[in-house]
């Protein structure tokens, strides 16, 4: 059984890696935790949902189908929610409460047009089941662990080769300092939300179809998982949010294995307060940024 | 600083003494109108559902059930009925005070609802202490109708319905060992968890492990794995339908072939669609069997499709039946505005044929009730003989 | 006039109250430019501490909601020790996680009975209406009925406690500890380097928002005859937010007027009911956007008492320039 849950972990880790890659991007580049994030995840699953049940199109085209959405809604929430903070002198909490209001705003605004009914993805992309040796794996899975895990690669070597990758890296550094080496901060700024927003509605889609259930509330637990790996893996830090993520699903399934399944939810948090009394800046944070002061 | 203190004072003393003139000034503090009458002499009910929000699937199928049952009322003369409907949005607050409005400034004559126990903890005593009727067609935690003698419900507590499932399963598969799972964070599923902890223990059965998950949870991977691997004979699980189906799926796709038992929260339509050809051999034990062999369980499927345009559940089919108790009551009572002469009409309510059945309330406002036991055979719920 | 005494009416008034009390709390904490999230945890803390209290031990309702209180501040430190010495991020995470964990406790508890909650607690008005039988106005007075006079005596009991709450706002921000939060919601690193202890203030004002939102919790808990998990939500941790960020989050008169405005608007708008989490959500983002401060903040107090005490010169000079915050 042990290698089997360790397989359900991974898998499950792999999703909130996905989620948390959005929090971690949007947080380097903007220095603001997008509380919307989850919801943008949310509508990502239903847009994806939605393609294929009505327009009967393959699932790599409603994952695409859903990023461009997610990406649209991102720029959406920069221009509307975002950007007019940034003229004026607000706290730095003015963001967190406006993202905080958006993400209820699409939460209603999905129960209201998509109904509170779970629905869920046909029968075609589940039920294959591979067995290797007593471990048995099933399409979804596969799918899914090669998904994430390619995204996250991708991501990593975009980041790092890509003049793109490289000015958003520098602009999450310092940017003012971007901005006077003539790199166009605001469109960075932009694209780091479309492409975060993107990545949370891709994930949305591959979670849909995992556990076969879409319904309007799952961006709210799935967006606390997020932030928890955010923490976990240390603001800002691509590479933490990808390894805290396994880590926290791991961490969530072997209580479940070997503890008790009624915890799992507080295991997220827990873990988090646990780790600001230690290492606040997260597993792979540097002592000199966000964490102390 | 001084003139700052002196300014509060001032403003904090004004505003007590407005407010205590105000009291006494008062005048009488009787009800204006008649309660529960409106033009035309029809009844008013008040009814408070789960209408918006996550969990509003339950009150809309109690809205739908109780309006066909309305208008089928009324369309027959004898009684007329009028139902208000308040959203609780199954927030305790949102409950008390749509329970207060309906009360206070609509004067109604009795109110269905709420829909959650928690929502009935608190919205009941302030219906009791006013002398209102006031039904619940889905609160089925312990002890709601000691609340207060206005208290009733024809939601089949799951005390009378799981232990016949039990011991039926028990004989049926010859049981030893099960593995129980229940969603803990809902007060109908942490009920029928007691329930069937007792049952199981009645029945001399071994518990191999408990696990718990909550409402709106997808994963349940870890759960049935370790399930899986302490071979038990059944799973017994308390659930609503949309994680019990999601539960359904993920054990028969990990290989799990043992019974399942299930709670009330089973019996739904919705179980069969969303779980498909997972859901085939899941025991249900039920006071509503929608393909019994009844002309007023036919008719009402058949009207409840045709007008909703889907097949009615256990949720629709108990406010049905409880629109229907109401009415019987209000005849019988013979007035459509003392609330106590209907208090003590609904009391006496014996030998109703609904379509969850025979019903009676108890000497505790409790419904008396049949149960069977169900089994998903080809897609359908039939009896499990 | 018996319109106004209706219950219905009465009820909500009761629920404004409370409200206030919540929003207050939020408000203490955030005079540092601290986000706490979890009110509505520490509100849980409190409901049950004083429930349990009340319904097992049998403690007069006096001692219980005090000790209430104190045990939401215990648990505040669990959070608010590690975290002051952060960022303010952190704090708003930890302290949303930490509503979701207490949440799950609350859940698997045997003692809070976890997701059939705590019922028959005893309410409030029905121990004042016991006492005014004793003393032998069991059948009402003035025409009033004896449940009314109860509620009405509850609102007179709980208007008090928030006027305590303002009055001691008020004088604990024209104090040193009051100038001390002022100069760490201004900016931190310059009030640290001036020799300001910001995290021990920082952690005071945690402390604080949890000790009122705990008694708050213990009210309520004696309104409404019963508590349980669900009444203790993210959803409701928004709305408590909501009061502050709406009414005004400078000054303490903003909570009031948010709590007022936000808990007679549902029942105004009860025909738009599915839609008020929009609305909220809207309001939040719009607010930021256009009045951060809020609705009242100290320009508007300055204007409005200008005029009412005549006095041009009126505004206080001693108070240090503040940013418009969020």
């Amino acid at each position: 059984m042990f290698l089997q849950q360790v397989v359900n972990g991974l898998t499950l880790g792999s999703t909130y890696a996905v989620i948390a890659l959005g929090y971690t991007l949007i947080f380097g580049v903007l220095n603001i935790v997008n509380m919307a994030h989850g919801e943008i995840f949310m509508i990502g699953a239903f847009v994806g949902l939605m393609l294929v049940t009505k327009f009967n199109v393959s699932i790599f085209v409603a994952l695409a189908g859903a990023m461009v959405v997610g990406a649209a809604l991102g720029y959406l929430l920069e221009r509307v929610a975002l950007r007019p903070l940034r003229r004026r002198e607000v706290s730095h909490l003015a963001p967190l409460i406006s993202t905080i209001g958006v993400s209820i705003f699409l939460e209603s605004l999905a129960l209201k047009i998509f109904g509170p009914q779970a629905q869920s993805f046909p029968p075609l992309y589940s039920g294959q089941l591979f067995e290797i040796g007593t471990l048995k794996i099933s399409l979804i899975q596969i799918i899914i662990l090669a998904i994430s895990f390619g995204l996250m690669l991708a991501l990593r070597f975009w980041l790092d080769k890509t003049k793109l990758g490289k000015s958003i890296r520098a602009t999450a550094e310092n940017i003012e300092t971007a901005g006077l080496l003539g790199i166009d901060t605001r469109k960075v700024i932009v694209l780091t939300v479309m492409l975060a927003s993107g990545l949370g509605a891709v994930a949305g889609v591959l979670v849909g179809l995992a556990f076969n259930a879409v319904e309007p509330t799952m961006g709210i637990s799935m967006g606390f998982k997020g932030l928890a790996v955010l923490i976990l893996g240390g603001l800002g830090n691509v590479t933490g949010a990808m390894i805290g993520g396994l880590i926290l699903g791991i961490a969530e399934v072997f209580s479940v294995a070997y503890g008790s399944s009624s915890y799992r939810e507080a295991v997220a948090f827990g873990l988090i307060i646990f780790l600001l009394f230690l290492r606040p800046q997260g597993l792979f944070g540097s002592q000199t940024s966000q964490g102390g002061r | 600083m001084i003139k700052m203190k002196n300014a509060i004072r001032k403003w904090t003393v004004t505003t007590l003494a407005i407010m205590f003139t105000v009291a006494v000034a008062g005048c009488g503090g009787s009800q204006s109108a008649a309660p529960g009458n409106s033009a035309g002499g029809a009844a008013k009910i008040g009814v408070v559902s789960f209408l918006s929000g996550g969990g509003a699937a339950y009150g809309e199928a109690i809205r739908q059930g109780l309006e066909l049952a309305r208008d089928e009322i009324n369309a027959k003369g004898k009684t007329k009925l009028e139902l208000i409907f308040e959203d609780s949005k199954g927030e305790k607050n949102e409950a008390i005070n749509a329970t207060n409005k309906l009360i206070h400034k609509d004067n109604v004559l009795a109110i269905i609802g709420p829909t959650l126990s928690g929502e009935m903890f608190a919205a009941g005593p302030i219906a009791s202490q006013a002398g209102v009727s006031i039904m619940g067609t889905s609160t089925t935690a312990e002890g709601i109708t000691d609340i207060g003698d206005y208290v009733f419900r024809n939601s089949l507590p799951e005390s009378l319905a799981l232990p016949n499932v039990v011991k039926k399963a028990k004989d049926k598969f010859s049981l030893k060992k099960v593995a129980v799972m229940y969603s803990n964070n809902n007060d109908f599923t942490v009920s029928g968890f007691k329930t069937f902890e007792q049952a199981i223990k009645d029945n001399g059965l071994e518990t191999v492990t408990v696990e718990t998950f909550a409402d709106k949870d997808t994963d349940f991977s870890a759960q049935l794995t370790k399930i899986a691997a302490l071979k038990p004979d059944a799973i017994i699980i308390s659930a609503l339908y949309q994680e019990a189906a999601l539960i359904l799926k993920k054990a028969r796709e990990i290989g799990i072939t043992i019974p399942i038992i299930g709670n009330n929260g089973f019996n739904s339509p919705q179980l069969i669609k969303l779980a498909g050809s997972a859901s085939e051999g899941a025991v249900v034990a039920s006071p509503w069997f929608p393909g019994k062999d009844d002309a007023k369980v036919k008719n009402f499927v058949a009207a409840f499709k045709a007008k909703y345009n889907k097949e009615p559940d256990q949720f629709s089919a108990q406010a049905y039946d409880a629109m229907y108790i109401m009415a019987d009551a209000i005849e019988k009572a013979g007035t459509t505005t003392d609330r106590k002469k209907l208090r003590d009409s609904l009391a006496t309510v014996k030998d109703f044929q609904g379509v969850t059945g025979k019903f009676a309330f108890d000497a505790k406002r409790n419904p008396a009730m049949d149960v069977t036991i169900l089994v998903v055979k080809d897609g359908k719920f039939t009896e499990l003989k | 006039m018996e319109d106004l005494l209706n219950p219905y009416y009465l009820q909500i008034v009761m629920f404004m109250m409370i409200n206030a009390m919540l929003g207050i709390s939020i408000y203490l904490t955030l005079s540092t430019g601290q986000l706490s999230l979890g009110n509505a945890g520490f509100m849980s803390v409190g409901a049950y501490t004083s429930a349990l209290l009340t319904l097992k031990v049998g403690l007069p309702l006096v001692l219980a909601i005090p000790v209430g209180g104190i045990a939401a501040c215990l648990i505040a430190a669990v959070i608010g020790i590690p975290t002051t010495r952060l960022q303010g991020i952190y704090l708003a995470i930890a302290t949303l996680g930490f509503g979701e964990v207490v949440r799950v406790i609350i859940l698997n508890m045997k003692i809070t009975n976890g997701a059939l909650g705590l019922s028959g607690i005893p309410s409030l008005s029905t121990l004042i209406g016991n006492r005014l039988s004793a003393m032998g106005l069991g059948q009402g007075a003035m025409g009033l009925t004896l449940q009314q006079i109860s509620n009405i005596t509850v609102i007179i009991l709980l208007a008090c406690i928030v006027v305590f709450l303002v009055f001691f706002s008020l004088r604990l921000r024209s104090s040193r500890i009051g100038r001390a939060f002022a100069a760490i919601k201004a900016d931190e690193h310059a009030a640290e380097v001036s020799g300001v202890n910001t995290v021990y203030y920082k952690l005071m004002a945690f402390f604080l928002g949890a000790f009122v939102a705990g008694i708050a919790g213990g009210l309520a808990a004696h309104l409404t005859f019963y508590i349980g998990p669900k009444d203790f939500s993210y959803h409701r941790a928004v709305e408590i937010l909501l009061f502050a960020v709406f009414g005004g989050s400078n000054v303490v008169w903003g909570p009031l007027l948010g709590s007022v405005i936000l808990t007679s608007l549902p029942e105004i708008l009860r025909s738009v009911a599915e839609y008020r989490e929009m609305i909220y959500g809207a309001i939040l983002v719009i607010m930021m956007i256009f009045r951060p401060q809020g609705l009242i903040s100290e320009d508007t107090i300055r204007f409005w008492r200008s005029k009412l005490t005549g006095s041009s010169a009126q505004a206080e000079k001693s108070e240090p320039a503040r940013r418009p915050a969020g």
